[in-house]
């Protein structure tokens, strides 16, 4: 675990601190339903990045975004964006762009007057306002479809006309409602990669709520996780990734395999079988925990003898071989861990069909791969 | 219990029940070798409230009783009636009613084309006054009931002073919206004549006179209505004075209203309703038909029926109803008809389109 | 089954299966022929007129009776009235309407939508004639309203019997169909566009401007056409509130087919009524389009 600690610590000097653009502090929004929706969450987000908050549905992490975005009064706590409380302004007033889950175009206006709309709202000198939305329909690469009518465009194209209409009148943060949630894939992709380009090019401070990991990791400079109303971590991509702080951001980022036991100096005890990790902070010997090993950092081999190296090494059975495309995953079974199916990724190209179902294996990690965790409740 | 009587017993209330020559005019032999099959019931046409409720208890109630015939009175409007039984009679189909209840003038209308029975050989016409008999028609195609006045109905607190003795008097600013015609003015348009200094032998001919006057209470901002709108207007305080039929004026002071009436000295409207029978009826419908409006021309029949409405009828020798003994809107002797105008069906029937669509013009500017 | 389906075949074979759509649709058509029949012939009645000699109906054709119309004052004036009580009537309706639809759509509050409903249908339980009667009431020289006037020491004032009047009892009868016209059409807007409104600068009133009104635009001309015709050829409310001065064209029909049995008259006038109100209802939906209405025309 103390390997990405370093990594964290050159990356953070490298890099000027800049201000702070919003800061959380205690944010609680009870319905008087059970659970609170979001419970006491605080993070600061400094100027001109990108923050994901990412959670399965239910976690909060919308409720958070209207909260920010001032729709929602939260029951306690408090926001400040660039220094003044949210709740001080109507939101016609405050300078925040969105852009809406089902993007809430104007579909009685052209895709030029969706753009203008903010700059009229707003009064801006009427003689700019042509240029200033040519600019930004540009931006997002729809100069020829200003004329167009909402419903004459691509649903890509809509999507472009909503970050502009979000944008164009340079609101100190940018919030994103999970816009791409309704996408296929592939446009879905496309559009976070242009997300990314054009948070770039205005470096605005923006905030993205979405519940694909995958997005998250790709857009973001920050990343909170959220479940059951409550920051779960915030870090950046690579860390949350790596030194995920329990099972939940663990299980939640990647494939993983959790192995329940007892903490063991070096490791977990499960049954009869000790198995080598690292503590993630200080845990007495013979607490229950949990081990989690991600799919990518499992080795498999035919022979024992291959895995002298890995720090543990166990022979198991494949139970399924799923063919993922780029990779194939195996599911391994090991006679002395009943009940744990270990996910494993494979990579070699040139072997593809290695292994079949049934066939006896040997699996096996590195002690700094397998994160181990104390048991919640 | 009435279904039961037998020709004898018809016989038998028929001259029991006066003088009354129901049966008279017809030897006993051949009533009772010819009378026809009868109907189980016959349909009258009638106006509603006070109206409906006279006709039931002075002629359909004892007609049920003689004939044990059951009477149905159908209570739909006068002018609603009419195209539809025109239609049926155009159309050879039988018509909707046995009876038709009616303003004279719309009467002539339907025996101008043809649709109605001829009664000359109802009996008891025999013992009627000239009333009885429609102008300017041959024979009986339609039989007048009764007489009635468009009497200038008031509320007498507002006319401290007495009753009005003109209808100029209406023309006093403290009545502006106060006041109330008939929607299309009838009952108004000869006494305006004379309020408006013209002469009721220049009708249809020159009536400006009558147009004048009207406008002259068009700058009243008067209220247009039917005849149940008089009464709920004087009930519910919206209006001062109306020109309107005296029964009306005599149904909403039995109603508690205090309201009295007069006619004034230019005089006031005087005119008759009738009975009549539309073609195309089955004989024997035809002949019960008759039987019922000859039992309304009798004596007792019409003392009833008239009590009810407080109106003059068409035999001699009526006791007025209480109160209306030498009552301007109950008129008997000549000197009674003397502030009265009468104008003959004919003429009112071919010009009432255009006084009905002038007075609109007024009206509705 | 198969007894059924063979059955089913002998009354519709399946050769006529492409024209089921026509069978489908045939009691509509047949409504929509027996209405045709009665214009046709309410046309040739028109072009009689009345031998108040006789009073049966002209033998020759002639076009006399829309001349009479042409010529007359009062039916112009009547015309007029009718065009601009309707007009203002829509204007009236929508201008109320609209906010109440709004407020029930949107409202969090369960409470108030029920009763923002029951208000709105429990007139719809009462006949038009009725509630015309319960305008006559509250609004009489001693009604409510005046009670409450004379207890400020403002005389008994007339209220009823003038055009106002009769506006205010269209108004009155027509506001449950508008909200009932309008209320889909604002539920068709989705919440987050006033949302991305105000995030874009719009305060309510603008967000209400810009945003609510245009969208709810199909359901706004739907309420107007619908508001617009019926008040056009309404005969209760001029009757009753209009105190006999303020008729519409049906009065002057009514008056022309029952009061003096010229059905020619009457027939023509009701042929202009229907003209009228094919014209305004053809230059609405040419204006707006079939689109707006939700009948899938393009725009």
């Amino acid at each position: 675990m103390k390997q990405g600690a370093p990594a964290e610590t050159s990356r953070e000097k490298s890099e000027i601190k800049r201000p702070v653009a919003v800061r959380a502090r205690d944010l609680t929004m009870d319905f008087g339903d059970g659970a609170p929706a979001v419970d006491r969450a605080s993070f600061d987000l400094e100027t001109g990045r990108f923050l994901t908050i990412l959670g399965p549905s239910g976690s909060g992490k919308t409720t958070l975004l209207r909260m920010i975005a001032g729709f929602q009064k939260p029951t306690s706590g408090e926001i400040t964006v660039n220094g003044h409380a949210v709740d001080a302004t109507p939101p016609h007033r405050r300078s925040v762009g969105m852009v809406f889950q089902r993007l809430a175009l104007f579909p009685h206006m052209t895709a030029a007057e969706n753009v203008a709309f903010p700059l009229k709202m707003r009064r801006y000198d009427p003689r700019s306002v042509p240029g200033r939305v040519r600019d930004f329909l540009d931006l997002v690469k729809l100069g020829d479809y200003g004329e167009r009518r909402i419903n004459e465009l691509s649903g890509g194209q809509q999507q472009r006309v909503a970050i502009a209409r979000a944008l164009v009148f340079e609101p100190e943060l940018l919030l994103l409602d999970e816009p791409l949630a309704a996408l296929d894939r592939k446009l879905r992709e496309e559009m976070q990669l242009e997300f990314r380009r054009i948070q770039h090019e205005l470096g605005v401070t923006t905030i993205n709520v979405t519940h694909d990991q995958r997005e998250a990791l790709v857009v973001s400079d920050d990343i909170i996780v959220m479940d059951g109303g409550r920051i779960q971590q915030h870090a950046r991509p690579v860390e949350l990734y790596r030194m995920p702080e329990n099972t939940f951001v663990a299980g939640f980022l990647g494939v993983s395999t959790f192995v329940a036991g007892t903490a063991f100096p070096g490791g977990l005890k499960s049954g009869d079988l000790h198995l080598s990790g690292t503590h993630a902070g200080e845990i007495a010997e013979g607490t229950p925990v949990r081990g989690a090993i991600r799919a990518e950092q499992i080795r498999i081999v035919a022979a024992p003898d291959s895995l002298a190296t890995c720090d543990t090494a166990f022979p198991s059975r494949i139970l399924d071989v799923i063919f993922e495309g780029e990779r194939l995953l195996y599911v391994a079974e090991s006679d002395r861990l009943p009940g744990v199916a270990f996910q494993v990724y494979h990579h070699d190209t040139e072997a593809f069909d290695l292994y079949e179902i049934g066939a006896q294996v040997t699996i096996g990690w590195n002690a700094r791969d397998m994160k181990i965790f104390k048991s919640t409740a | 219990m009435t279904s039961k009587h037998t020709r004898r017993g018809v016989l038998r209330a028929g001259m029991a029940t006066s003088g009354a020559a129901l049966l008279s005019a017809m030897p006993a032999g051949r009533l009772l070798a010819q009378e026809p099959e009868k109907p189980s019931e016959i349909i009258v046409r009638a106006w509603g409230g006070e109206w409906v409720d006279a006709l039931k208890a002075g002629v359909s109630d004892p007609f049920t009783e003689m004939t044990g015939i059951a009477v149905r009175h159908d209570l739909t409007e006068d002018n609603e009636i009419q195209p539809k039984v025109w239609a049926a009679v155009a159309q050879g189909r039988v018509p909707p009613i046995h009876i038709n209840w009616d303003t004279t003038t719309n009467a002539t209308k339907s025996a101008l084309r043809g649709v109605t029975e001829d009664l000359s050989d109802l009996s008891n016409l025999a013992n009627t006054t000239e009333l009885a008999k429609p102008v300017g028609l041959d024979g009986y195609p339609l039989i007048n009931t009764y007489g009635y006045v468009y009497v200038l109905a008031y509320r007498p607190e507002a006319f401290p002073d007495g009753p009005p003795t003109s209808w100029r008097d209406l023309l006093d600013p403290r009545f502006k919206g106060r006041i109330a015609l008939y929607n299309d003015g009838i009952g108004f348009h000869f006494p305006a004549q004379v309020a408006g200094g013209g002469s009721l032998d220049d009708i249809p001919d020159n009536m400006e006179p009558c147009w004048n006057f009207v406008r002259e209470i068009k700058e009243q901002n008067p209220l247009l209505g039917e005849d149940p709108d008089f009464t709920t207007w004087f009930q519910n305080d919206e209006i001062d004075a109306a020109c309107t039929i005296s029964t009306n004026a005599l149904g909403a002071k039995r109603n508690g209203v205090e309201l009295a009436w007069t006619v004034p000295e230019e005089g006031c409207k005087f005119d008759t309703d009738c009975l009549w029978i539309p073609k195309n009826l089955p004989e024997n419908e035809l002949y019960w038909a008759k039987q019922y409006i000859n039992l309304a021309l009798s004596q007792e029949s019409q003392q009833v029926w008239l009590d009810g409405l407080g109106l003059p009828g068409v035999v001699p020798g009526l006791t007025p109803p209480a109160g209306l003994e030498n009552d301007p809107s109950y008129p008997t002797k000549p000197e009674d008809f003397e502030h009265l105008i009468r104008i003959s069906s004919a003429v009112q029937v071919q010009n009432e389109s255009d006084w009905f669509a002038r007075f609109k013009e007024i009206m509705q500017g | 089954m198969d007894a059924l389906e063979a059955a089913l075949d002998m009354i519709w074979p399946r050769r006529l299966a492409r024209y089921s759509g026509w069978a489908m649709i045939a009691p509509a058509i047949l409504l929509v022929g027996i209405l045709v029949l009665g214009l046709v012939q309410i046309a040739e009645g028109s072009l009689h007129t009345l031998d108040r000699s006789t009073f049966l109906p002209s033998e020759e054709y002639t076009l006399a009776n829309y001349q009479t119309i042409i010529d007359s004052t009062t039916y112009w004036r009547v015309l007029w009235r009718s065009l601009l009580g309707a007009g203002l009537t829509v204007f009236f309706t929508l201008l109320l309407a609209l906010p109440y639809s709004y407020i029930m759509v949107r409202t969090s509050s369960a409470t108030i939508r029920k009763s923002l409903l029951v208000v709105l249908f429990l007139p719809f339980f009462i006949g038009q004639v009725v509630r015309a009667y319960g305008i006559l009431i509250v609004l009489g020289t001693s009604g409510a309203v005046n009670d409450v006037l004379g207890l400020f020491g403002v005389e008994p004032l007339r209220l009823l019997f003038n055009f106002p009047a009769v506006v205010f009892g269209l108004v009155q009868y027509m506001l449950p169909f508008s909200v009932l016209l309008l209320a889909p059409a604002l539920t068709a807007i989705p919440r987050e566009t006033e949302t991305a409104a105000s995030s874009l600068g719009a305060n309510w009133l603008q967000s209400f401007w810009h945003v609510v009104i245009p969208m709810a635009k199909p359901g706004l001309v739907g309420a107007g056409l619908v508001v617009g015709t019926l008040s056009l050829t309404d005969f209760a409310m001029p009757a009753m509130l209009g105190g006999g001065s303020q008729d519409f064209i049906a009065n002057a029909i009514y008056d022309q087919f029952f009061r003096t049995a010229d059905q020619g008259l009457g027939a023509a006038l009701a042929l202009l009524l229907v003209a009228l109100g094919s014209v305004i209802a053809g230059v609405v939906i040419a204006i707006f389009g079939a689109g707006t209405l939700g009948m899938g025309g393009r725009k």
